[in-house]
């Protein structure tokens, strides 16, 4: 029984993400003006703050949501693990900008098990493992590495960098490793799966990074206090207010451009598609896989770096990617998953919706506040999402299918 | 084809061995009961509190397997379930001195009301006085993990209502979200009043959660009713959800009544459960309840088979005993033998991955992965017996269980993605031995018979008759399903 | 009194209209065979009749009361059943289970007398195996004894769809919805099939719908047959003369073929 498709969509269908927002922005002025005359606190600068908040939010969000959407997109797999990526990629920069040099052994192992995973990078690129570009790349790559690992002090720019590497080459190697003797299993199977790499990824994060908050104070301008007012309230924030968004625009628009622009890009749209189609036509889908992986990870890493600069320290392994993953993945769910504009308007969404109702509905003297309940509010728009609407908001005309 | 024949719960069994079957499950019983009286007697404390926590584990997991197998439902939410049922119970049960430890305390969030709360004075509410006594201790245990378990199923209710709208891994991503919000609430100044914040509340009778009687007591009366249910007509509907949703709407089948009355016992079972964990940990606290729970009793159903209720408590005793057990995996070692230790799990694995290779008949036999793997294992045996300077210092391996479990998951799901018995359930046919394996020859030759004329038809018969043993359709094992086709 | 009457059915699904006012009805003992080609709308008929889908508009009367908006297994419990046309079985369960299952609506105890397994569910539950023995018995010894208990993954495909047939038999249907019962079957199994379906109605007393690809099947065993055509139906009548409506021939063959293969079509 094959459902036919609608080929027209509903005028209203069109119109309804933005008829969401515009809705949400009224609720929200109206509860901004409602409390700016009641309190003296509740002025502009209280409001930027939250502006900011939700904007940087925002952003961390969509370079998780980005991995969840292309993920599901391709192999239809929540993947759990991609929280714990995300938490990987945070103490991976963290590790690389405090404790470099290294010592020379330890450099070594590091360089040769990084420069293994840049070759298959490239390979993915190149097609074959002993193509010249890929093992010139090898034996470059273990001897910059062993000289950058051994003998410098890692800029911040430079440890978000090696980290979106590395990141990258275990989201290579969980799904080798974990899903790709699964291709054929059922969906549920899948599922549990990346349960248990989530997992494993918690616990040796405990094992091997630490047990407990960790600073995350790099020496970077970007921290530099940025005080300015308005409407005669100071507001105090700094450079990672436009940072932040600029990096993952950025991020998004390289992503964006790869993923229309170049040949494996264009498989990758094929393969969500159809994949067994598209693998009748000469993709070769695993690869393609592959790099959903390598791309998805990377961005968490980027992502899970930002965070730390963010908040300033970082929770401890077991915890720090469950909710930061749920939520994108709610963002994703939201922008309607598949979608890559999607991933970052849902983001959006929760970003704001998590500044903004902490602000909105703060603590006064005759209520408590919601923000004890910030963290079940992610999971309750999660589960109304996928009740009411599971396509997202953003809908399937709209998006554009990695 | 390793078994054709799949047992049934209605398979024609002749009354003789009925007698017999009968007769063995009464001598099993009193075997174990015996064993179990001896094993409380002369076995070790921990062995008797690993026990315990094996029923009451085995009542979550067999619960969990109703929706997750039975239903072919992934659930992740069973940790709020036993929540639920938990802090009922826990609360049901507190005693009189913890009561008024909390109520005296200073960062209690209890209230009078809520401290008042009890099985004691319920039941003085209806005059039952003769049952509020010290001896009466098990009636109001019994009331309090019953009321538990009423809780968690009304919960169960709420939780699998959106089941009608939704699959697959929507469906287990719900389930895990509303798992995490009854978490996130119970602390909260909604409940706090009731769970006490996030400090819980110390002070539950242990008397029956470390009871090897009590808890296998459970457990008998769980694997009861789960598997007659299973093996009823309901079983079934339920089952041919799990196939196929659609088909079996059209055939008849309420799914929605179905799915619903899955959760809703399944929950049941999971809040006694709950009722008997914090009785087992003599306390109420947030933590107790994790998603963790949910991924142990994932790891239990998975490495047993979702198939079976056996396979299912056989896997519940290998998470149990690594649980129990596992300890000196999380100890302080020096880094020399750790390095040992991870050389020989290496090779370890090498060698696993070579007789794989060979068993299944793969070319190479010695993957690239193999030699990455004995690599790694010389390395780390050669620094840890070459150096050993450079490497002093202890290290503590913390959290080495739940990365043992979590790996034998990926094993397992990518080995034997069906559990270690599968299908196959304990019947006393297939524990002796007598389970047919096939059809048998005479059987075979009747079959053959069959498949040849066009059945009925006389043209066909004609037919027949010319091309005798030209052509069969004798049926294909699996796999080759597809000769019949055009 | 029919049966079954069909109304002005339609169905749309965005822009593609896929039936379009189709109207027929169906007597009790009648076997009615719907044809057309491919994409015509037959299943969606079907699927329509057992409520798989909602129509947008038309209606659907079951002996007098219209079962329009009745979910699929009220359907089923009011007497009419369906077989898929690819096999939708519970691939993992025996025969036996597969041809319990679609009797389990019938069931009259709560799940807790099945647990306790109380006689009056004992007695059921024996009663459903002797009619599971007996729809299954419709194929010959072939899905009995050993092959009971046999899961459906090891069947070949034709004992598939036998197996199939004889579960939407033992709901206790009066009429019986067949998508396509010959598919994948080889012309000497085609011919066992036709047979069936005669005794089916003959000694079980079924009334039954059939959509057939397959002209000599239709042939033998339709009283009535429909033709459907994009959505509409475009004949009704005996066989032969529906195949020799020029319409119908149109529909199969285009406008230009249709002269020279009518007398092809008509003797196939």
């Amino acid at each position: 029984m094959t459902l036919l498709r609608s080929t027209r969509t509903p005028t209203w269908r069109r119109f309804l993400p933005l008829l969401v927002i515009l809705g949400l922005v009224a609720l929200v002025v109206w509860r901004m003006l409602y409390l700016g005359s009641v309190g003296e606190r509740f002025n502009a600068g209280f409001f930027l703050r939250a502006f900011i908040d939700s904007v940087k939010l925002g952003s961390l969000y969509a370079l998780i949501a980005l991995g969840y959407t292309m993920v599901y997109g391709i192999i239809r797999l929540i993947n759990f693990a991609h929280g714990e990526v995300f938490m990987v990629g945070a103490f991976t920069t963290y590790f690389l900008f405090t404790i470099t040099p290294y010592a020379l052994p330890a450099a070594i192992v590091m360089a040769i098990i990084l420069t293994f995973g840049l070759m298959r990078v490239v390979e993915l690129f190149r097609g074959s493992m002993r193509d010249p570009i890929v093992l010139g790349v090898g034996a470059i790559g273990v001897v910059v590495l062993t000289v950058a690992l051994s003998a410098f002090t890692w800029p911040f720019w430079a440890a978000i960098v090696g980290s979106m590497l590395a990141t990258g080459v275990l989201g290579l190697s969980i799904d080798r490793v974990a899903y790709v003797p699964l291709r054929s299993a059922p969906r549920n199977s899948l599922l549990i799966t990346s349960i248990a790499v989530s997992f494993f990824l918690q616990n040796v994060g405990l094992l091997a990074f630490t047990n407990r908050q960790t600073p995350f104070r790099p020496d970077t301008p970007l921290t530099t206090p940025l005080a300015f007012e308005v409407g005669g309230a100071p507001v105090l924030t700094n450079w990672l207010l436009v940072a932040i968004p600029v990096v993952t625009l950025v991020l998004v628009i390289a992503l964006t451009s790869f993923v229309t622009r170049t040949r494996l890009g264009k498989a990758m749209r094929a393969s969500a598609q159809d994949a067994e189609v598209a693998q009748m036509m000469g993709v070769s889908v695993n690869k393609v896989i592959a790099t959903t992986f390598l791309l998805g990870s990377m961005l968490a890493a980027a992502g899970g770096a930002m965070w730390g600069l963010n908040f300033g320290s970082l929770n401890q392994p077991a915890i720090m990617g469950i909710l930061p993953g749920i939520k994108a993945f709610a963002a994703a769910v939201i922008g309607g998953i598949g979608s890559l504009p999607g991933a970052v308007i849902g983001a959006m969404i929760i970003g704001f919706s998590e500044n903004f109702l902490t602000a909105l509905f703060p603590r006064t003297p005759t209520f408590l506040g919601i923000t004890e309940f910030k963290d079940t509010f992610a999971f309750v728009l999660l589960i109304l999402v996928l009740l009411i609407r599971p396509s997202g908001i953003v809908g399937e005309d709209l998006s554009e299918k990695v | 084809m390793a078994r054709i024949v799949t047992p049934t719960a209605f398979d024609a069994i002749d009354p003789k061995k009925r007698v017999r079957n009968v007769a063995l499950t009464f001598l099993a019983v009193g075997v174990g009961v015996l064993v179990l009286y001896l094993l409380e007697g002369i076995g070790s404390t921990k062995l008797v509190q690993a026990l315990a926590l094996l029923a009451i584990w085995g009542v979550a997991t067999v619960s969990l397997n109703l929706i997750n197998g039975t239903l072919g439902i992934l659930s992740l939410g069973h940790h709020g379930f036993m929540l639920i049922g938990g802090y009922t119970t826990g609360l049901l049960m507190l005693d009189e001195a913890a009561r008024q430890r909390i109520l005296t305390s200073a960062r209690s969030t209890m209230t009078e009301e809520t401290l008042a709360l009890s099985v004691s004075n319920l039941l003085r509410g209806f005059g039952l006085e003769a049952l509020t006594t010290p001896e009466t201790l098990w009636v109001r245990f019994l009331i309090a993990i019953f009321l538990g378990g009423l809780l968690a199923a009304f919960a169960g209710l709420l939780v699998g209502t959106p089941s009608l709208r939704l699959r697959g891994d929507y469906l287990a991503i719900v389930t895990f979200g509303f798992g995490e919000i009854i978490r996130l609430t119970a602390s909260t100044r909604l409940f706090s009043a009731y769970t006490n914040g996030a400090l819980g509340f110390p002070g539950v009778t242990s008397e029956f959660g470390k009871s090897i009687w009590w808890t296998f007591g459970a457990l008998a009366f769980t694997v009861f009713v789960i598997s007659k249910l299973k093996y009823s007509s309901y079983g079934r509907a339920m089952q041919a959800i799990r196939e196929d949703e659609i088909a079996a709407q059209a055939m008849g089948v309420n799914v929605a009544y179905h799915k619903v009355l899955g959760f809703v016992i399944s929950a049941f079972f999971a809040g006694v459960a709950g009722g008997l964990w914090v009785s087992w940990l003599g306390g109420v606290r947030l933590d107790f309840f994790l998603f963790q729970l949910t991924f142990f009793f994932l790891v239990a159903i998975s490495a047993g088979g979702t198939g079976s209720i056996t396979g299912v408590l056989l896997g519940t005793a290998v998470v149990v005993f690594v649980r129990q057990y596992g300890d000196p995996l999380e100890e302080s070692y020096s880094i020399q033998t750790w390095l040992y230790i991870a050389s020989a799990t290496l090779a370890l694995a090498a060698a696993g991955a070579v007789l794989f290779r060979t068993l299944r008949r793969l070319r190479p036999r010695l993957h690239w992965g193999s030699w990455v793997l004995v690599g790694g294992a010389a390395a780390a045996a050669l620094v840890a017996a070459v150096d050993p300077a450079v490497i002093e210092g202890t290290f503590r391996g913390f959290g080495m269980r739940a990365i043992f479990l979590s790996v034998l998951l990926i094993v397992i799901m990518v080995f034997r993605p069906d559990g270690m018995l599968g299908r196959t359930e304990f019947s006393w046919s297939w524990f002796l031995r007598e389970q047919r394996t096939g059809p048998t020859d005479e059987e075979r030759t009747q079959d053959a018979w069959l498949s040849n004329p066009a059945f009925g038809s006389e043209a066909g018969r004609a037919a027949a008759r010319e091309q005798e043993l030209a052509e069969d359709d004798t049926d294909a094992p699996e796999g080759s399903d597809d000769e019949g086709r055009r | 009194m029919a049966m079954l009457e069909v109304e002005r059915l339609r169905k749309s699904f965005g822009g593609l209209t896929a039936t379009n006012d189709v109207g027929f009805h169906v007597d009790q003992g009648e076997i009615v065979s719907i044809i057309g080609p491919n994409g015509a709308g037959k299943s969606t008929v079907f699927n329509l009749i057992t409520g798989v889908y909602r129509p947008d508009a038309g209606d659907v009367r079951f002996e007098g009361t219209s079962i329009v908006g009745k979910s699929t297994n009220q359907v089923v419990d009011l007497g009419i059943a369906r077989t898929f046309q690819n096999l939708r079985l519970f691939t993992n369960l025996t025969v036996l289970e597969n041809v319990l299952i679609s009797q389990h609506h019938r069931l009259r105890s709560n799940w807790l007398s099945a647990v306790f397994r109380t006689p009056s569910y004992r007695r059921q539950e024996r009663a459903m195996r002797e009619v599971a023995t007996e729809k299954l018995g419709f194929f010959g010894p072939r899905l009995q004894s050993f092959r009971l208990h046999q899961p459906v993954y090891v069947l070949s495909y034709a004992n598939r769809r036998r197996t199939e047939m004889a579960r939407a038999m033992a709901t206790g249907a009066k009429l019986l919805l067949l998508d396509e019962p010959s598919a994948g079957m080889n012309p000497k199994e085609t011919s066992e099939i036709t047979q069936i379906i005669r005794r089916m109605r003959d000694e079980g007393g079924y009334t039954i719908v059939v959509v057939e690809h397959k002209m000599n099947l239709v042939g033998e065993i339709s009283d009535r047959v429909i033709v459907l055509d994009y959505g509409q139906k475009i004949a009704e009548g005996a066989y032969r003369d529906v195949v020799n409506d020029p319409k119908v021939i149109e529909a199969y063959l285009g406008k230009k073929a249709g002269d020279d293969k009518r007398e092809e079509l008509a003797d196939g």
